[in-house]
């Protein structure tokens, strides 16, 4: 049992301990390359909370080998441009030792060859395949699952579990859902199944009534939306509702993310939905997996007793720091070579959200088997339920 | 003719300060944040002929500048295409979109025009991602760099500026000549212009296809310089920040647009509070100089500047003998006195009414 | 194909009330605000606020939704054409107003957020409802009204004469002992609180979305021209067709081109008839 009160003290003891050799050596800088305003900001502030809160708990503890965390998180309003510039700002300006971000493949499609330029480690968080080429970008390090990770988890379930055989794909024309609709349509030629439909829309478009009605009359008897945008995920289930079509929604993890409950016209409208989840936060019997339920109970406290946001998020925060944090103290340095040759052979490294293990021919991190799939509507403490097989 | 010396040799400390930038800025940051006024700079000097000289309101040239950077990731990436051959047909590029835009809107009054090219950025974005096959759709295409000797940062940065300084120079002599006047006629009054002899549309047609060809231009070092381009990186706002980097810099002058240019990218890179506010601080900058500074903080400084040192303001614009003007027409009412300094024109527009 | 034409035909109606809206404003200014489209906008923002947010009666929300499209009305006139009026500078107001429209739109995504929220249920009325739904009829109906509305009140009205006398010659009228200033700040509070109404009424169409100004902004003036400048009933045409062939456009082409088909109406228009379908003929300025 750990309770916060008892942390606390011990991060206070461990402060006035660690203050002394920490003063002697150069802090580790970190930049955090974060779109916390924008479009897609939702992500990016709860994996902030888990970025802040490793970071804090690191330095509570005296730091890495007595030298301090220090972060520097740069807002980069969800666009591409900004991301440039700023990374440029966190690489040349304020010689930061890794970088962590951005948040969306967009942003991380126009930076990750920028920090690779610059030799230094990138901890990649977007899920385009095109992120991670070992030869390209030698220094960049997928945590979070790729694209085709989610999808593949999606598709099973679709096709194995609810044996469904006519799909309609719906992608958002931005750089996630193009890649992603694109991708999906492949995987699902590969296990023999064509389309009956399939088409981008705009994330802001608000009618989506012709989409729908073209889906239900092409005889699609599963929508799978691969979007991360939060609010036409909603209008898809809505569009569902209103034309009292009963199909099943099988997606992205933007499926259940807490907002659509109040961008629903009804309650109901959320069942039958479901979406590739992680098993590090899914309940099995009601109980989590035991690092992820340490988490909740250390962050809850700070919260305000509640959590209210995705937390496999909050999750993949908290582990990109630590990850830094084990290679560093694996390699006793930050020098960015002994950085690559210590991931690439870290196998089974326990995070909260994922074990990892990465290799030289292979930066994804992140491994098959923790991806399930949950229950859209049964949210508690930014956890699910797995779907019923 | 004293004063002709200092003012070369200024320019050249000036010229020679840009050139050996790489040297002194002592950081890879700084040195990208000159590139990426350089190549905003590219697309603005020609801009500035059509915004501060013809008084075309063009809000849309973000479309021109996506059409040159796709042109560049297309024709030096996916076709392979040697990318300083690259560069210049961008500039073709650039300038045949600007006549198929200039073509049939040019001959709209200001607030169609202005609403033409808003349009036309908004089908370029459409079109950029309706196209997948040839600009990757929202994925995006990565652009490759030039090769060496540009192929470092600084390489770039020179390539860049030689290019910036070949645009300026060449605008820099069309508002000095006789082009220049036309030009500034056509801005304030196109039906006085057209009845001494001005085809006012072929000068408008042409300024615009000029314009077009630098946006092709910037575009692509633009998206050398990106090393990554989606339909993203080209939001209407950055058409918006281009066309308020003019208006307050100051219409009609060349320097005034190249230090709002520099100002306003620079300022929210350095001020963050700034870059939290964005486009609405574009906006906010634009209000404020329009109420009180229609001529733009450029020609602010430079009426300045010349009351300092004494010398008689000079201008390429034809402007009215306003002391004189003012005392013949004895302002009927406080109003005219009022606007008198700001604005000089309109003066005598509302005194003759 | 019915539900395309409904469909066409709500969002045509939002198009045709930032027609009016312009109309209003231009009669007694001849100005073009960009700031047309963003008083809509403030409709749905601040009624979805109001009646969501804050909880209030859908009575009082359509009250405080339509006083804020009024109020924003009267700002662009006070700092974004009255001063600029007197200049006699024809490019000022583009330039003013539209610093005015990006500092709103940049305002309001700053408080409200950039994702499209849904608008609150006005009437009670199953979701299930199809196209008798009132998100495709309360825009229809509302534009109509508006559209009559105006006239009755130019007609029959006394101010609505004045408003007809400072549209068709100010100084004129000025010289007749019109008070043309407070003529045209009216002008500018009713095309204000025209905006926020029909911003409100479509609310449940068009989503409580921050960036949706510019779009009406634009596709308003399309609506505009094409109907004809100045015409009311031009707007209402104009509106209706550029709704539809959206529509259209979207069924058989996919969302794709929307825009691009929308300006080639436009150029069409301006090309053969550039006084638009039902506008008078301008007299060339000298």
């Amino acid at each position: 049992m750990r309770s916060p009160a008892w942390l606390r003290a011990l991060g206070l003891c461990a402060l006035a301990l660690g203050a002394g050799s920490a003063r002697a050596q150069e802090p580790i800088r970190i930049g955090w390359l974060s779109s916390l305003t924008g479009p897609l900001s939702s992500a990016a502030i709860a994996e902030n909370q888990g970025v802040q809160f490793a970071v804090d708990e690191i330095n509570r503890a005296g730091g890495i080998d007595g030298r301090r965390l220090e972060l520097l998180t740069r807002d980069t309003a969800g666009e591409p441009t900004k991301a440039v510039n700023l990374a440029q700002q966190l690489l040349f300006s304020d010689k930061v030792q890794f970088i962590i971000g951005p948040v969306n493949s967009g942003e991380s499609l126009a930076t990750v060859p920028v920090v690779a330029r610059a030799n230094i480690p990138n901890i990649v968080i977007g899920t385009i395949d095109e992120l991670i080429d070992p030869k390209k970008y030698p220094l960049a390090f997928r945590a979070i699952n790729t694209n085709r990770q989610w999808i593949e988890g999606g598709n099973a379930y679709a096709l194995d579990v609810l044996k469904r055989r006519k799909v309609a794909v719906i992608g958002d024309t931005s750089g996630y859902g193009t890649s992603s609709a694109k991708t999906a349509a492949a995987l699902l030629e590969q296990a023999g199944v064509k389309p009956v439909y399939s088409v981008l829309v705009d994330a802001n478009k608000t009618d989506l009534t012709d989409e729908m009605t073209k889906a239900r009359a092409s005889g699609a008897d599963v929508v799978m939306p691969w979007t991360a945008a939060t609010g036409l995920m909603a209008r898809i289930l809505n569009t569902r509702g209103n034309m009292g079509w009963d199909v099943p929604v099988v997606g992205h993890p933007a499926v259940m993310a807490l907002p659509i409950r109040e961008l629903l016209n009804k309650p109901e409208y959320w069942q039958n939905a479901f979406s590739a989840g992680y098993q590090s936060t899914t309940y099995v019997d009601g109980k989590l997996p035991p690092r992820t339920q340490a988490l909740i109970d250390a962050l809850k406290p700070a919260l305000g007793g509640k959590i209210d946001f995705t937390f496999w998020w909050v999750a993949l925060g908290y582990d990109t720091v630590k990850i830094i944090e084990h290679a560093v103290r694996t390699a006793g340095s930050t020098d960015p070579q002994k950085f690559k040759a210590v991931l690439e052979s870290t196998r089974d490294f326990p995070g909260v959200y994922a074990s990892y293990a990465w290799s030289p021919q292979d930066h994804n991190g992140f491994p098959d088997r923790n991806i399930v799939v949950d229950v859209a509507n049964t949210f508690r403490d930014g956890c699910y339920d797995a779907a019923p097989r | 003719m004293a004063a002709r010396a200092p003012r070369l040799g200024l320019a050249l400390l000036v010229a020679l300060a840009l050139a050996s930038l790489p040297y002194w800025s002592g950081d890879l940051y700084r040195l990208h944040l000159v590139s990426l006024i350089g190549a905003y700079w590219v697309l603005v000097a020609g801009l500035n002929l059509v915004v501060g000289f013809t008084g075309q309101l063009s809000i849309g040239h973000v479309g021109l500048l996506a059409v040159g950077a796709y042109g560049f990731a297309i024709l030096a990436g996916t076709l392979g295409l040697p990318p300083l051959l690259a560069l210049p047909l961008c500039g073709v590029l650039g300038g045949a979109a600007g006549l198929l835009l200039g073509l049939p809107s040019l001959r709209l009054p200001g607030f169609y025009f202005a609403m033409a090219t808003m349009a036309f950025a908004l089908i370029v974005t459409e079109l950029s991602l309706a196209w997948g096959g040839l600009t990757g759709g929202g994925t995006g295409l990565s652009v490759p760099g030039f090769p060496a000797p540009f192929d470092t940062p600084s390489g770039q940065y020179w390539l860049i500026l030689a290019v910036a300084a070949a645009v300026t120079a060449l605008t820099w002599n069309v508002a000095r000549l006789m082009w220049g006047r036309a030009l500034v006629a056509v801005r304030d009054s196109e039906v006085a212009a057209a009845s001494v002899g001005v085809n006012v549309f072929r000068v408008k047609l042409t300024v615009f296809v000029f314009s077009g060809v630098t946006a092709g231009l910037g575009g692509a070092l633009f998206a050398a310089l990106q090393t990554y381009i989606t339909p993203d990186t080209f939001v209407f706002d950055i058409g918006l920040f281009f066309f308020v980097c003019i208006i307050i810099g100051g219409r009609g002058t060349i320097l005034g647009p190249l230090i709002g240019t520099a100002a306003l990218t620079a300022l929210p890179e350095l001020v963050a509070p700034l870059a939290r506010l964005g486009t609405f601080f574009y906006g906010l900058a634009l209000l404020v100089v329009v109420l009180l500074v229609p001529e733009g903080i450029g020609r602010l400084v430079a009426v300045l500047v010349a009351r300092v040192s004494g010398e008689p303001h000079r201008s390429h614009e034809v402007r009215p003998d306003l002391a004189r003007l003012r005392q013949a027409l004895a302002p009927p009412d406080g109003t005219a006195a009022d606007a008198a300094p700001a604005a000089p024109a309109p003066l005598a527009a509302q005194a003759l009414r | 194909m019915l539900a395309v034409i409904v469909s066409g035909l709500a969002i045509g109606a939002v198009y045709a009330a930032t027609a009016l809206a312009y109309n209003v404003m231009y009669s007694t200014s001849k100005v073009l605000s960009v700031t047309t489209g963003h008083l809509c906008m403030l409709g749905g923002v601040f009624g979805a606020w109001f009646i969501a947010g804050l909880g209030l009666p859908a009575g009082l929300g359509l009250l405080g939704a339509v006083l804020v499209g009024a109020a924003f009305g009267g700002i662009t006139e006070v700092v974004g054409v009255r001063r600029v009026l007197a200049r006699s500078d024809e490019h000022l107001w583009l330039l003013s107003t539209l610093a005015l429209a990006t500092m709103l739109q940049q305002a309001v995504g700053l408080w409200w957020g950039t994702e499209p929220k849904p608008f609150p249920r006005l009437i009670p009325q199953d979701f299930s409802a199809g196209l008798l739904d009132q998100k495709y009829w309360l825009p229809i109906l509302t534009v109509l009204a508006m559209t009559a509305g105006l006239e009755a009140f130019y007609r029959l009205t006394l101010w609505g004469k004045l408003f007809q006398a400072t549209s068709e010659d100010a100084f004129a009228a000025r010289a007749r002992g019109i008070p043309t200033d407070r003529v045209r700040s009216a002008s500018y509070l009713l095309a204000g609180a025209l905006g926020g109404l029909a911003g409100f009424a479509a609310g449940q169409l068009t989503f409580a979305f921050f960036a949706l100004g510019l779009t009406l902004t634009l596709n308003g003036f399309i609506a505009l021209a094409v109907g004809g400048l100045g015409s009311n009933l031009g707007a209402l045409v104009g509106g209706a067709g550029l709704g539809l062939l959206s529509a259209f456009a979207t069924y058989w082409f996919g969302g794709e081109y929307q825009q691009t088909i929308a300006v080639g109406l436009l150029m069409l228009v301006l090309l053969v008839r550039p006084e638009g379908l039902l506008g008078a003929r301008r007299v060339r300025p000298v």
